[in-house]
């Protein structure tokens, strides 16, 4: 049988890897060491897949078509194309996917009629891949899956929602036949204003409450946010803790530890790495 | 529920996807597009404020107009 060998929570921004100059050098290295222990314990558990819950920036979906939750069935995912490497100041790299693996989560979302996935066989990922990748995967060994979830053009898929799609994953993931060992990866968050009139800002009592809470499993104040809660104290980029919902929908009763967690003003974002375990 | 301009984000996905970056646009930018009045002088004027004000989506103005951020 299938079984979920890891699961991990990461922030992610283009300037985590483009600018580690601008950042205070403790803030900076306290995160990357976070970064490396979450790549030891991943790499310890032995995955033979890793499923990536991450969140589009408009690079892909456009308004006259977006999805709410999307699962990649691409051959591979550029983690960085050339043009974002540059910018991220990585080296460009495909990453293998599993189309097939992607495939059969669709079309268990469709059977059972709990989650209607929408899919893509091309992606043009950015930083929610290749940034946290280039730490936890530094070299290209593992496939991955990425689902997709609308954190950046809403109306968006509620915190709940995001929840019961993870939890629809783990149970697909238990109930497979093959021995596969599955480890899970949401990027995003914590607290960040990106492009609006608050560029800049972050909430760092907001992002340990929302760290605390998962420290505890005890999830149901942050099942409970809305939209407009979730903007005014997380910013528009505190949306993507959507992604974290949904891998700690997927290992019910897990707890995060949160191995650390930076609000680096030069990047913009506070920024946290977690690993969750039972 | 936020305000969204469907012509706003429609014109800034355009412009982004040529991978362009932008202090302002012009009215070449925006030809074909049916912006209004107020949006066509937010594009053109490059005021990130009023366009987010308007409806445009955050991460395309950032994306557009990068150099009209201080960080």
């Amino acid at each position: 049988m299938a079984e979920v060998v890891a699961a991990a929570l990461t922030s992610h921004a283009p300037l985590v890897t483009g600018k580690p100059d601008v950042s205070k050098p403790e803030m900076r290295d306290r995160l990357y060491a976070g970064f490396r222990e979450l790549q030891r314990r991943l790499a310890a558990a032995r995955p033979d897949l890793v499923v990536m819950f991450v969140n589009d920036h408009l690079q892909n979906f456009p308004y006259s078509n977006m999805p709410a939750f999307c699962v990649g069935l691409a051959d591979g995912y550029d983690a960085p194309s050339a043009g974002g490497a540059t910018l991220m100041r990585l080296t460009p790299r495909r990453l293998d996917g599993r189309p097939a693996w992607g495939t059969a989560l669709l079309e268990a979302g469709l059977a059972g009629g709990v989650i209607d996935f929408a899919y893509s066989y091309e992606m043009d990922p950015w930083d929610e891949l290749a940034v946290p990748l280039s730490f936890l995967m530094p070299e290209a060994t593992l496939p991955i899956v990425p689902v997709y979830t609308n954190c950046a053009a809403p109306p968006l898929p509620t915190m709940r929602r995001c929840h019961t799609m993870g939890g629809f994953v783990g149970s697909f993931i238990r109930t497979r036949p093959e021995h596969e060992r599955i480890a899970l990866v949401a990027t995003g968050g914590i607290s960040h204003w990106v492009g609006t009139p608050q560029t800049g800002r972050i909430n760092s009592e907001w992002d340990h409450w929302v760290l605390d809470h998962i420290a505890r499993a005890d999830l149901e104040p942050l099942l409970s946010l809305t939209h407009d809660e979730i903007e005014r104290d997380g910013g528009n980029g505190g949306q993507e803790i959507r992604n974290w919902m949904a891998v700690l929908g997927a290992v019910p009763g897990w707890k995060g530890e949160a191995l650390a967690y930076e609000p680096v003003a030069e990047w913009i974002t506070g920024c946290a790495t977690v690993w969750v375990h039972p | 529920m936020m305000k969204v301009s469907y012509a706003l984000n429609k014109v800034l996905t355009a412009v982004a996807r040529r991978h362009l970056m932008k202090d302002r646009l012009t009215d070449d930018d925006i030809a074909g597009h049916a912006v209004s009045a107020d949006e066509r002088t937010a594009l053109t004027s490059g005021d990130i404020g009023t366009l987010y004000e308007l409806g445009a989506n955050p991460y395309l103005i950032r994306r557009v107009f990068r150099s009209r951020f201080k960080i």
